[in-house]
């Protein structure tokens, strides 16, 4: 009882707390401050540090070119994947397959384009239509996931193992969908492959960066803002964002809450399908062909990219803005690594132990919030 | 080591010795556990411990064990003082506490079970033959050989054969004082007669043994003295022959009820829910109804199916026959949403792992099941939403800086008000509330006393499942005792007594009856 009478005291000063910097932390996140924190530090290093160690090429991050080249249209279809991915791993799932989907998408919306093997012969899907290109990797993308929904759900297999299956199946399927399993070229569609090589903005009066001129937004970039926003709304405001930040802080509190699991599981797989879809879609106007080996490898970067975010593997946080951060981080990275002249291999290494030091710092904090919460419990009794 | 095949007798023809327990106190937050015991249990007789649930019973057995330490007091063996830091200790001391669930480790053998942590080695391996031949031998020596055939492992063993396993590993290593939590809840007629062989012959070699039970004719087939607890302290310890089986309940209840919560006369409504002729993997022909304003209590002692009965009427458990009446219309179902579109909200016993999402806030756990209505082309109205969690905090006294506080940093008490908020957001015509005063303080109990009754008087129909007796007298306008998944009774508010309540929970009334279908 003596929790209540001291009620007042406490919401007072909990208050005055608020006030000010706290407040605007608290509206930021401590997760997403952290990760501007570390974006700072990794610019600096890039930029300033990497000459006094005597490695040159720093001095051109700051340009354009490279920012919105090498930067901003980099990190889109990675984005993207990520995106989708945070949805499942906020559930408590895993989607190990989007790589594969986004082969399949991939294929998909390049034999739709140019009327391709088995879609010589389908005339109600009209050959050189780029929203119907579009719109049929979105839509096989959305089927690979229920399939992996239904998977989860109905069969009952594990999501890692289940994903991890549909990633083998999905990326063979991509090349069963290939005419002779060879990739589908589409540089005979200029509407199309503007998708990837569009510019917007190009005319705004931006002075030069560093002796380099503004090129305008890739509408690539404007892509993966637009399709963050949308998932931000959708897991910030709506019902079904709650439902997946419930089932992942505790499915069956939130089963004996009204939760409909199986509808929201085969859902969530099914969005995170379908971004992976138009992301293959991407892919193939970047490319300029649509190969079955587009997608191969992007699910580990997506992964990384959302536990980076401040997913909890357990489930029940995370947070669109956080994987968007991320994103970028991880873009920048590499692209600062690239500069600096370091190989692929060393990025992979790099990328490998991000993904672990990510989840080890979640794990350090929840181990951490889980102390600080029973020391409070004890302190009550 | 010393390597011998387990027989307690041969090991300790030496003087037996006598376990005493001397004023012991246990204290958790918010319940003084054990309140100044003191006992003596004595070689080669059997002691039953008796109470009802949360008595105490258990904490004496763990502190035995070593599981717990005393607060204050002395364990004393032969007169010296002893203390237990761990279990281990408890055993190397000679004191075993055999649980309903030992630790059985599944891919091993019976023998390597029993001899987990020392096995017999040649040249660094498992002297295979040596160790089967030894745990042969004592079985056979207690006529266990086919009960427990070597060969099994441990993830195909029985319940039974799980605990003979544990006591086996007591035996071997020369056990002294024996204590079973409650050995028999699933065995079958057949394996508890072995047990009791096994039991006396136990005594008659010189081992103490303490026995924990709530059923009453085995206690009176086996026990020599009975130790009588109640809200921790001991009430009395006599010998069986001399406590008449109606004393026994009646010193195990004993309560005065001046101080629990008394609800006032209740207009009782429509039938809103009813169930007829239900079963279920845990349940028998169950019939029951609650009206509107009506608060019905489910008693019984654990295990014997309410949660469950809970769950199976919330759809979040299944039939497998009887029907389910909402307001005279037959209702079909098959998950908890549709339990919950239908007027029904359940606050499951266990808050924090099936009824809160403890890293989430007040607000979304309080709105969880009303969400949907709380939308607009599926974007929540925060603003609504906001309001409606706000009232129910004032309303509910829910002592948290905001709605925006995480639930898992709220007491047990405001925590229980959280998932009461959530049900009555849902204006529901049933509430089940499962022990819904489970680990909360004496002021928070009251505020939710009186709470269902308001709740009552607004016309909803109330299942209270309850382990606490007083709680169930209080505030029941009717109750249903049950046991071993069936109901055994059903008694009026003015007919209910606690000694009426525990006689249907744990006589063995339906023992003609074989049980062992249930299981």
């Amino acid at each position: 009882m003596t929790a209540d009478s001291v009620q007042p005291a406490r919401k007072r000063s909990i208050q005055t707390e608020n006030s000010g910097f706290r407040r605007l932390i608290n509206r930021i996140g401590a997760d997403n401050l952290s990760l501007l924190l570390a974006l700072a530090v990794l610019i600096f290093l890039i930029t300033v540090a990497s000459g006094w160690v005597g490695l040159d090429g720093g001095d051109k991050f700051f340009t354009w070119q490279n920012l919105m080249n090498s930067v901003a249209q980099a990190v889109v279809i990675v984005g993207l994947l990520a995106i989708g991915e945070t949805v499942v791993i906020v559930a408590g799932g895993l989607d190990i397959s989007v790589g594969s989907i986004a082969s399949i998408g991939s294929v998909m919306s390049a034999s739709v384009l140019v009327g391709a093997g088995m879609f010589t012969t389908i005339t109600f899907l009209p050959a050189g239509s780029v929203v119907i290109a579009v719109g049929m990797g979105i839509v096989v993308g959305m089927m690979a996931g229920i399939v992996n929904g239904l998977i989860v759900t109905v069969l009952r297999v594990n999501p890692i193992i289940a994903t991890l299956g549909t990633l083998a199946a999905f990326a063979g399927l991509a090349f069963l969908l290939a005419p002779d399993g060879k990739p589908v070229g589409v540089v005979t569609q200029p509407e199309f492959t503007w998708l990837a090589q569009g510019r917007l903005f190009q005319d705004l009066p931006i002075p030069d960066l560093n002796g380099s001129k503004w090129t305008g937004v890739p509408f690539l970039t404007v892509i993966l803002i637009f399709v963050t926003v949308i998932f931000h709304v959708l897991m910030a405001f709506t019902d079904f964002g709650r439902a997946i930040y419930a089932i992942g802080g505790n499915e069956t509190a939130a089963r004996l809450a009204g939760i409909n699991l199986n509808r929201v599981r085969v859902l969530m797989y099914m969005l995170s399908g379908g971004v992976a879809g138009l992301a293959g879609v991407l892919l193939t106007a970047r490319t300029t062909s649509g190969n079955p080996i587009n997608g191969v490898g992007l699910e580990l970067q997506a992964i990384t990219a959302v536990f980076l975010g401040g997913a909890a593997t357990a489930g029940g946080k995370g947070t669109i803005i956080g994987t968007f951060l991320a994103v970028i981080v991880v873009g920048v990275l590499n692209n600062g690594m690239n500069l600096l002249g370091f190989n692929t291999f060393v990025q992979r290494v790099a990328l490998g132990l991000l993904l672990i030091g990510a989840v080890a710092v979640s794990q350090w904090r929840q181990a951490r919030e889980e102390k600080a919460r029973a020391r409070a419990m004890a302190r009550q009794a | 080591m010393v390597y011998t095949a387990a027989s307690p007798a041969s090991g300790r023809a030496e003087k037996i010795s006598t376990l005493e327990i001397s004023h012991i106190s246990k204290a958790f937050p918010n319940i003084q556990a054990l309140d100044d015991v003191s006992l003596d249990i004595r070689p080669g007789e059997v002691l039953a411990f008796m109470g009802e649930n949360g008595a105490g019973k258990s904490t004496l057995l763990k502190i035995l064990n070593g599981d717990y330490q005393p607060d204050k007091g002395t364990i004393l063996l032969n007169g010296v003082p002893i203390s237990f830091p761990n279990p281990s200790a408890a055993h190397r001391a000679g004191i075993r506490v055999i649980y309903q669930e030992p630790e059985i480790i599944p891919w091993v053998s019976v023998p390597e079970n029993i001899y987990v942590g020392e096995l017999p080695t040649r040249f660094g391996f498992v002297n295979r033959q040596q160790l089967n031949a030894a745990v042969q031998n004592s079985l056979a020596e207690y006529g266990f050989e086919q009960v427990l055939p070597i060969h099994l492992l441990g993830y195909q063993l029985s319940s039974a054969q799980r605990q003979l396993v544990e006591i086996m590993r007591a035996l071997k290593s020369g056990v002294r004082v024996l204590a079973l939590d409650e050995p028999t809840s699933s065995l079958t007629d057949e394996e508890v007669e072995r047990l009791f062989t096994l039991v006396r012959k136990l005594r008659d070699d010189g081992v103490a043994i303490i026995y924990v039970s709530h059923r009453l004719n085995e206690i009176r087939r086996l026990c020599d003295r009975v130790a009588i607890l109640r809200d921790g302290k001991l009430i009395t310890v006599q010998p069986v022959s001399e406590l008449p089986q109606s004393q026994i309940v009646s010193l195990m209840v004993g309560r005065e009820l001046s101080d629990v919560f008394q609800r006032r006369d209740a207009n009782t409504g429509r039938r809103v829910l009813e169930v007829q002729g239900l079963h279920s993997t845990w349940h028998r022909d169950i019939h029951f109804y609650i009206n509107a304003g009506e608060i019905v209590g489910f008693s019984g002692l654990v295990g014997a199916g309410r949660t469950e009965l809970a769950k199976v009427i919330f759809g979040a458990d299944r039939k497998t026959a009887g029907r389910v009446l909402l307001e005279g219309q037959v209702v079909n179902i098959r998950r908890p949403d549709e339990a919950i579109a239908m007027g029904i909200g359940f606050a499951p016993e266990d808050r924090k792992r099936e009824g809160l999402i403890l890293i989430r806030s007040v607000l979304e756990n309080a709105s969880i099941a009303v969400l949907r209505q709380l939308t607009r082309l599926h974007f929540i109205q925060r603003q609504r939403e906001y309001d409606l969690v706000s009232g129910y905090v004032q309303k509910l006294h829910v002592a948290t800086p905001s709605v925006e506080q995480i639930v898992g940093k709220l007491s047990g008490g405001n925590q229980q008000k959280v998932v009461l908020s959530r049900w009555l957001a849902v204006n529901p015509r049933v509430l089940i509330l499962d022990e819904p005063t489970r680990g909360i303080d004496v002021g928070a109990k009251a505020e939710i006393y009186s709470l269902l009754d308001e709740l009552a008087g607004q016309g909803i129909a109330i299942m209270l499942i309850s382990s606490e007796l007083p709680e169930i007298l209080g505030l029941s306008d009717r109750i249903y005792v049950m046991q071993n998944g069936r109901i055994t009774g059903e008694l009026t508010r003015a007919a209910a007594s606690e000694e009426k309540v525990l006689a249907l929970a744990m006589t063995d009334n339906l023992s003609t009856v074989s049980d062992s279908s249930l299981r």
